[in-house]
């Protein structure tokens, strides 16, 4: 079976105006792969790489060396994101633009037949809840609401991989719930679902497989239950061991 | 201390800026003088809008070549014109545009394209001089000369000819006459505002006598004028006495009439034809 | 296509949505309507000052509207990260640039479509004629003259680096090619080497936007232009546009999004 995600010696390098250095290397020679039907975690504290190798995989960023592909395609061809769906972790849409045309919006884009259009976007709008705002601008959501427009948006084309930064940010115990049951419900389609999170104890309930990034270098991959069986610990304390912290005060 | 409610700040705020007003708006005009009937558009462009007066008086000899005219930078490198604004010129009888032409160098501007950039835009720019004197059409330049006039009063020029082409092309007198009254109050002492108006007398209302005050009147400005070593046109002094003498010939007053036509012998260009027709109204005098 | 004209049409909605079209709408009748109201010499058939008036007045309207509108469409989506959730679909920069850039002319193209409509009513009026063949060709090269414009302020909204800046540089420019832009040549004649080869080499290299304004003969009623010439311009026009969108895709397409 093909990886969805094949990551292999990815480098991202930036240009940085630090004294005294050129470049920040932002990831340094990452190997990934994501198997089709898997919920993968990726997880890392600020600044480990995360984002940039999202926005690599989203051909928002040319990698420095090393390759990416979605389906077997490279990233760098719109092609590859035909099937993917994206929620980023700053949701931000047009002010301007009701939640019903947004989503009409992004249909076009993937040329998804007229017939289906609207079913879809009743459908998707009862799903994030949101039936009752659909005619209003996005200027008067709340976060919470311009959340859930970016989880419909993501899901418009019914897509095979969804990448999810940061989902359950800002959100209250209800939206997070609602989240991880949508994340579930993918699941169990055969959805591959690749997200970052902070949430380490949300991580650990609904993923398969995570790997956990720090300073650009992949620390530790593996299936979720493997790892907790290898360090008889919860997945934060293994998260704070990979990355080396020493708290200052006994918890 | 209780600090005090917003809305009695500004009540208070309120009541003391009208009365500053109020006690300072006598002040303020006495201070204005001259100006204090100045209209919002004098106040606002001050001394600038000479600037935008000339600009709009010759927006309308744009208006009376339909547009075909050279613009400014044209103007500036063209060699022989356009000397002066055409539409000051009066409409000579028989007169065709090709005599225009040879009058007005100016407007020779569209030579041979020098590139193929300058040759295909002229197909976008008007190209033929013509002039807006069919009857009627003259209207079109007219609000730029009202305009012209409230910028810049002083410009005696646009009350000649816009009462030129009010009467003669668009037949209203009466409209002629209250923008030369205009005219006159803004510049009392102008003789070329009262020749004009003489001639609304003479021509358009047929009140000889009226007529003859008026352009006696302008006989004395001129003069006036040169005694001021301001040096003005010494043609306008020949077609005010060419005009008076010919009402007072009209009127039977040959001895008038062959006085006028004798200081006119020092301006005239055709003095030959002026002493000839002395010597017939000098045959009319009784002895 | 479909996506071009999806973003395309997302720049439309965001145009009528937004208050300056209709403040300048607004405006331009009010000042119409007021000079309409004059009273000259007692004569209620002068038109022609009225319509160069209401011309002027759509043409710097539509400046402003189109400038405005091209300047804040890029910088904004990457401003406002609306650009992310974009680029993450199947979509390549250069749709984005064709499709802001066919928005903006559209919505450009609609509104001096209103304005003119006005126009033509208002000089109606007064001439009890239409003329719809001379305000037709006049509203079409007003429209090409804008696909260049717009085509300028997005390369610039690339370039540079805040709206207003784009804003500022691009009606300077774009005022100083009407105003002295026809005439280099001229000016280029009378100068010493090396200001002459200098000025030739803007005169060729500019557009030139007098060629777009047909005013004189809607205002003067000097018959129309001829229809090859309307086209060739029009070629000229896309041509130029093309240029400018082609440059602004090279700058775009490895221009970071991250702030």
């Amino acid at each position: 079976m093909l990886p969805i995600i094949d990551i292999s010696g990815l480098r991202v390098e930036y240009r940085t105006q630090a004294i005294g250095q050129t470049h920040k290397l932002a990831v340094d020679g990452l190997d990934l792969q994501v198997m089709p039907g898997e919920v993968f975690g990726f997880l890392g504290p600020n600044g480990a790489g995360k984002t940039t190798t999202m926005n690599v995989l989203l051909g928002f960023v040319t990698p420095s060396g090393g390759t990416a592909k979605l389906f077997g395609t490279d990233v760098q061809q719109p092609i590859a994101r035909q099937r993917i769906g994206y929620l980023p972790e700053l949701t931000y849409y047009y002010k301007f633009l009701t939640a019903e045309e947004i989503l009409r919006f992004y249909a076009k884009i993937f040329k998804i037949p007229k017939a289906e259009v609207e079913p879809r976007i009743n459908q998707l709008l009862k799903l994030v809840e949101l039936e009752h705002a659909r005619k209003r601008v996005i200027k008067g959501y709340s976060k919470g609401m311009q959340q859930r427009v970016g989880l419909a948006q993501a899901l418009i084309n019914n897509p095979d991989l969804l990448i999810l930064d940061e989902p359950t940010s800002g959100l209250d115990p209800i939206g997070r719930m609602k989240v991880r049951e949508i994340i579930q419900r993918l699941k169990n389609e055969g959805k591959t679902v690749l997200f970052s999170s902070h949430e380490l104890g949300e991580v650990e309930t609904v993923c398969d497989r995570v790997a956990i990034l720090h300073q650009g270098k992949l620390r530790v991959q593996g299936r979720v239950n493997d790892l907790l069986k290898e360090y008889q610990t919860n997945l934060e304390q293994i998260f704070l061991k990979i990355i080396g912290y020493q708290p200052s005060i006994a918890i | 201390m209780k600090a005090p409610r917003p809305i009695f700040t500004l009540a208070f705020l309120l009541v003391l800026c009208f009365s500053l007003a109020a006690s300072l708006h006598p002040v303020f005009a006495i201070m204005a003088g001259d100006h204090a009937g100045d209209s919002m558009i004098k106040t606002v462009l001050g001394d600038g809008r000479k600037m935008f007066a000339n600009h709009f008086y010759t927006q309308a000899d744009v208006y009376f070549h339909s547009g075909f005219y050279p613009n400014f930078i044209e103007q500036s490198y063209a060699t022989g014109g356009p000397k002066k604004i055409h539409i000051a010129e009066r409409q000579e009888e028989g007169k065709t545009d090709d005599d225009d032409e040879k009058e007005e160098p100016g407007m020779n501007f569209m030579g041979k394209s020098a590139d193929w950039i300058e040759s295909f835009g002229r197909h976008f720019r008007s190209h033929v001089h013509t002039h807006l004197d069919k009857p009627g059409a003259a209207r079109e330049i007219l609000p730029w000369l009202q305009l012209a006039a409230e910028l810049d009063p002083q410009k005696v020029e646009t009350y000649t000819v816009a009462s030129f082409w009010l009467r003669k092309n668009m037949h209203k007198p009466d409209e002629a006459e209250t923008f030369l009254r205009q005219g006159l109050k803004a510049n009392p002492t102008s003789f070329e505002i009262l020749y004009e108006l003489g001639l609304v007398y003479y021509e358009d209302r047929k009140e000889p006598e009226r007529a003859l005050n008026l352009l006696d009147l302008a006989l004395v400005r001129w003069r006036q004028a040169e005694a001021a070593h301001r040096k003005p046109d010494p043609h306008q002094c020949d077609a005010i006495l060419a005009h008076l003498s010919t009402i007072e010939e009209s009127n039977g007053h040959w001895s008038n009439a062959v006085s006028y036509l004798e200081q006119e012998m020092e301006f005239t260009p055709s003095k030959e034809s002026v002493g000839k027709r002395i010597e017939e109204l000098r045959m009319k005098i009784p002895h | 296509m479909n996506v071009i004209l999806a973003i395309a049409n997302v720049v439309i909605k965001e145009l009528y949505r937004r208050k300056d079209f209709y403040v300048l709408l607004v405006l331009t009748a009010v000042i119409t309507i007021l000079m309409a109201s004059a009273n000259i010499f007692n004569d209620d058939k002068v038109v022609g000052y009225l319509k160069e008036t209401c011309l002027r007045l759509i043409w710097l309207s539509a400046l402003v509207i189109a400038v405005g509108t091209a300047a804040r469409q890029i910088p904004a989506e990457i401003e406002q990260r609306t650009i992310f959730p974009l680029l993450a679909k199947p979509v390549t920069r250069w749709q984005v640039i064709l499709g802001k850039f066919v928005g903006c002319w559209l919505a450009s193209g609609i509104a001096i479509v209103v304005f003119y409509a006005f126009l033509m009513v208002v000089s109606a009026s007064h001439e009890h004629e239409w003329r719809l063949l001379n305000n037709f060709q006049c509203l079409w090269m007003e429209w090409m003259f804008l696909a260049i414009v717009i085509s300028m302020v997005l390369l610039g909204s690339v370039v540079f680096a805040a709206p207003s800046s784009t804003l500022t540089i691009t009606l300077v420019v774009v005022l100083g090619i009407l105003l002295l832009g026809e005439n280099l040549n001229l000016v280029a004649v009378h100068q010493a080497e090396p200001v002459r080869s200098l000025l030739y080499v803007v005169y060729f290299s500019i557009p030139q936007f007098s060629w777009f304004y047909l005013g004189d003969f809607v205002v003067h009623k000097i018959g129309s232009v001829e229809w090859l010439y309307i086209f060739l311009a029009s070629l000229y026009s896309m041509a130029y546009s093309a240029f400018f969108l082609l440059t602004t895709w090279v700058c775009f397409r490895r221009k970071g999004l991250n702030k």
